[in-house]
């Protein structure tokens, strides 16, 4: 009796040694739970479960995915943040309003400190649209029009506060022009807003594509770094002078303290997933194209673009009241 | 000629063994989600989403449009038997449909839903098949101006909805506006009522109010007054609509139907304010208005053949701009989209036989509907003699997780729960949810759309009476509120009426 409750815990503690030095050398040991932030169905949704399959074959456990919607994107990775422990089983998709909201509203997380990030993956292609009946051939004859008419240029939106309407107003006050925007619910709102020549223009992402294919809108620019291959005539951003990039890129990190061994796996795996050619081509029905960022220039990226956010949403009046 | 062509084209397509097996799956397990409180077509369809990969497109999307359609089928079920609506389109059939089902007449009123739901389903698909392509200029010629009016309109009707006080009624609407304002404000992004909690950002979901208020409330309620029971046992007789029941119904379905179909084709709730303004609509034309709220069949066959009108309706934004007019289209939109097609106007003629495939499979969808539905009426009757310390867990039960389905949010739960109990206090004071339901959908687009307008017109208030579809549908809304306001003109009339009959 004695010595076999000895032996027991003789065996239990090898037991937990092994299992222990198992969890470094081999993790993952078990499924790891995606949160993806977005209902189910969606874009983005879609798109995170072509990546989370193929990354699964890398990881030899499957990645499954937990769609938890609300808060424009941030109560999925505000709950990791909270809750989920660092070990690398639960990890979230970060859509860029995990960054932009703390600097509009009081929230219950801080992007310098409570993530650790793993790996920038994809964003999405935006574009500037107007009726095929609409005076405006070009993006200059909207400055034009816009500058003899200050405040007369209206814009749909998929809502305040999104990367279009942080854009549209960025490239207003480098074009020293006044245009009014008019927030939408997403785009279906848009498309019929600007089909139905209610405003002048629509920003949005390329929800927009049957519709310019038919003739029926016509596409001003887009706001990729590159041209997009489904519309080569189509400029640039920094084409048309203005030097960003605004695709509201997006990549997938853990709670805050996470074995950087662990973050490197992770990291390694999605990697490979964005280049694998089936992912791709998923992504590319949406118009995203992988833009990958290294966990380190991730960092950075989240640092600068939280710099930018910052002044943007300062002057267009939406910061957070600071007491 | 050519539309018969292509209608010949797209039986061709429907009729393949394959999509007809998809399209009996869709439409059965759009009928249980319906029935099932809380788990609408937008989860089901949500998470049946990738299964569709695997077929061909037509096979997919004819499944997903069958959970949509089947589900509008179902949905007035649970409304009828235990005052539980299926889904948001249902809520108005319970105020009649139940007090059906109380008298004893649960067949009647479960038959003429699905009657009216197919001939408004044909309705819509026979509209769908030929008008489609013109009606799609009358989606994109609603702007916010526009839809201001159409709200301000469907506010209006609340004042129909109403049995008891007015002013009970107007205080739940005005508890449900405010309700609808919690969440980030559409407008300029901020946070309203929200009292710091992340959760309330998105505003409060409408599955988990209308659960609580009906379904929760109506178990609460019913635990008090077991012994009613019994009188719903013994008087179960007949189960399918008699001739005068068909009379009554006749005018009401064929009015539903129209109705349902033009706003279906608005963006933006089109199938839940059909089906409210459908009942108001109801109880202003008929002789005896009174009847209304005991039980009267017209309540239910107008808004049942409005919110399937609707359903059909929802397709031509789709199908013929890419234009989702509501969220369950949206995600329509994206089985689109993970086949590789791009709904808009190019869909039509670069790809008819998945067009007209689509079209012919909701047609027979329809016919598939009403035969799994009729027999499944004597079904659902004997369902309430289950004895109710079994049918009562089992109702909170089906709640509960449709609600947690819905979002994969505890959250919503609680809130479910707060509305139950507040639901059951509305009910032991004399207030009706249904009032406050409809603000609650209604309002933040009212504020949304005036807001909006307000910037297109640069303040000018005058867009409103300027821009003829708004001037026409504000004029209306004054016709509808002054109209009771002169009694004495109208029992002048109603005797005159009186008079020439005799």
């Amino acid at each position: 009796m004695f010595l076999g409750s000895r032996l027991m815990i003789a065996v239990a503690a090898i037991g937990a040694l092994v299992s222990a030095g198992a969890g470094a050398q081999e993790y993952p040991t078990k499924p790891i739970t995606l949160i993806v932030p977005w209902p189910a169905g969606g874009s983005t949704d879609i798109a995170m479960r072509a990546i989370a399959d193929s990354a699964s074959k890398h990881l030899g456990q499957p990645v499954t995915i937990d769609n938890k919607a609300g808060g424009g994107g941030t109560v999925g990775p505000a709950t990791m943040a909270a809750a989920a422990k660092p070990d690398g089983y639960t990890i979230a998709q970060l859509p860029i309003t995990v960054f932009r909201l703390p600097l509009m509203q009081e929230v219950s997380w801080d992007p310098a400190k409570d993530f650790s990030y793993i790996v920038h993956l994809t964003g999405y292609t935006f574009g500037v649209t107007t009726s095929a009946e609409s005076p405006f051939k070009s993006w200059k004859d909207v400055v034009d029009y816009a500058k003899q008419n200050p405040g007369k240029v209206t814009y749909a939106t998929p809502g305040a506060g999104t990367s279009l309407h942080i854009g549209m107003e960025q490239m207003a006050s480098m074009a020293g022009i006044k245009l009014t925007q008019v927030p939408f619910k997403g785009g279906a709102e848009t498309n019929a807003a600007v089909l139905g020549q209610h405003t002048m223009l629509q920003a949005d992402s390329t929800g927009w594509r049957p519709l310019v294919d038919a003739g029926k809108l016509r596409l001003l620019m887009v706001w990729t770094s590159a041209r997009s291959p489904n519309f080569p005539d189509v400029p640039t951003l920094k084409e048309l002078g203005y030097p960003m990039v605004y695709d509201s890129p997006f990549g997938i990190g853990g709670p805050k303290g996470m074995d950087p061994k662990i973050v490197a796996k992770l990291h390694d795996a999605f990697k490979k997933a964005i280049e694998d050619p089936a992912v791709i081509a998923t992504l590319a029905k949406y118009d995203m194209v992988p833009n990958y960022k290294s966990t380190e220039d991730y960092k950075k990226f989240v640092a600068e673009v939280t710099e930018s956010e910052r002044k943007v949403i300062d002057t267009l009046g939406l910061a957070k009241k600071t007491n | 000629m050519d539309v018969l062509l292509n209608v010949a084209q797209g039986f061709g397509v429907a009729l393949q063994p394959i999509n007809l097996l998809y399209c009996f799956l869709g439409v059965f397990i759009g009928t249980l989600v319906g029935v099932l409180p809380g788990i609408g077509p937008i989860s089901a369809m949500s998470l049946l989403l990738p299964v569709t990969l695997s077929g061909t497109p037509e096979s997919g999307i004819i499944m997903m449009a069958g959970i949509y359609y089947g589900s509008m089928y179902g949905g007035s079920t649970t409304s009828i038997l235990v005052n539980i609506p299926g889904e948001a389109a249902s809520v108005v059939t319970c105020i009649d449909g139940h007090q059906m089902a109380k008298q004893g007449r649960a067949g009647p009123a479960l038959g003429i839903s699905a009657l009216g739901s197919f001939i408004a389903g044909t309705f819509s698909l026979l509209a769908l098949m030929l008008i489609a392509p013109s009606l799609a200029s009358v989606a994109i010629a609603f702007g916010p101006a526009e839809y201001f009016s159409l709200m301000v309109l469907g506010l209006v009707v609340l004042t129909f909805l109403t049995q008891g006080s007015m002013a009970k009624a107007l205080l739940m609407a005005c508890i449900g506006i405010v309700l609808g304002l919690v969440g980030l404000d559409s407008i300029t992004a901020m946070p309203r009522l929200t009292f710091g909690r992340l959760e309330l950002i998105d505003g409060i979901g409408l599955v988990p109010v209308v659960m609580g208020l009906f379904g929760v409330a109506e178990v609460l309620i019913n635990t008090e007054q077991v012994i009613k029971r019994d009188i719903i046992n013994t008087k179960i007789t007949q189960l399918l609509p008699n001739r005068a029941d068909w009379k009554a119904s006749a005018g009401p379905v064929g009015r539903g139907t129209l109705l349902g179909f033009f706003l279906g084709i608005l963006p933006g709730g089109g199938a839940v304010v059909s089906s409210f303004a459908s009942y108001a609509l109801e109880k202003r034309l008929s002789k005896t208005p009174e009847r209304f709220g005991k039980g009267a069949i017209e309540g239910v066959a107008g808004p049942e053949a409005a919110n399937n009108a609707a359903a059909g309706g929802a397709f031509i934004p789709l199908m013929t701009l890419g234009i989702p007019p509501n969220v369950v289209m949206a995600l329509l939109l994206g089985a689109f989209v993970i086949h590789g097609l791009q709904p808009g106007p190019l869909l039509i003629t670069q790809n008819p036989g998945l067009f007209w495939g689509i079209v012919a499979s909701m047609y027979i969808g329809n016919v598939m509907l009403l035969v799994l539905n009729l027999p499944l009426i004597g079904m659902w009757v004997q369902l309430l003699k289950l004895p109710y310390n079994i049918l009562f867990p089992l109702i909170i039960l089906f709640t509960i997780t449709g609600v947690y389905c819905s979002s994969n949010n505890v959250f919503d739960v609680y809130v479910m729960i707060a509305f139950g109990v507040i639901g059951y206090f509305m009910r032991k004071l004399g207030y009706e949810p249904a009032p406050l339901v409809l603000a609650f959908v209604l309002g933040p687009l009212l504020e949304n759309n005036l807001r909006k307008s307000l910037i297109l017109s640069q303040g000018d208030l005058l867009t409103f009476v300027q821009r003829p579809i708004s001037a026409a549908c504000l004029a209306l809304a004054v016709v509808l509120l002054v109209g009771p306001l002169l009694p004495s003109l109208r029992k002048k009339r109603e005797l005159v009426a009186l008079d020439e009959g005799a």
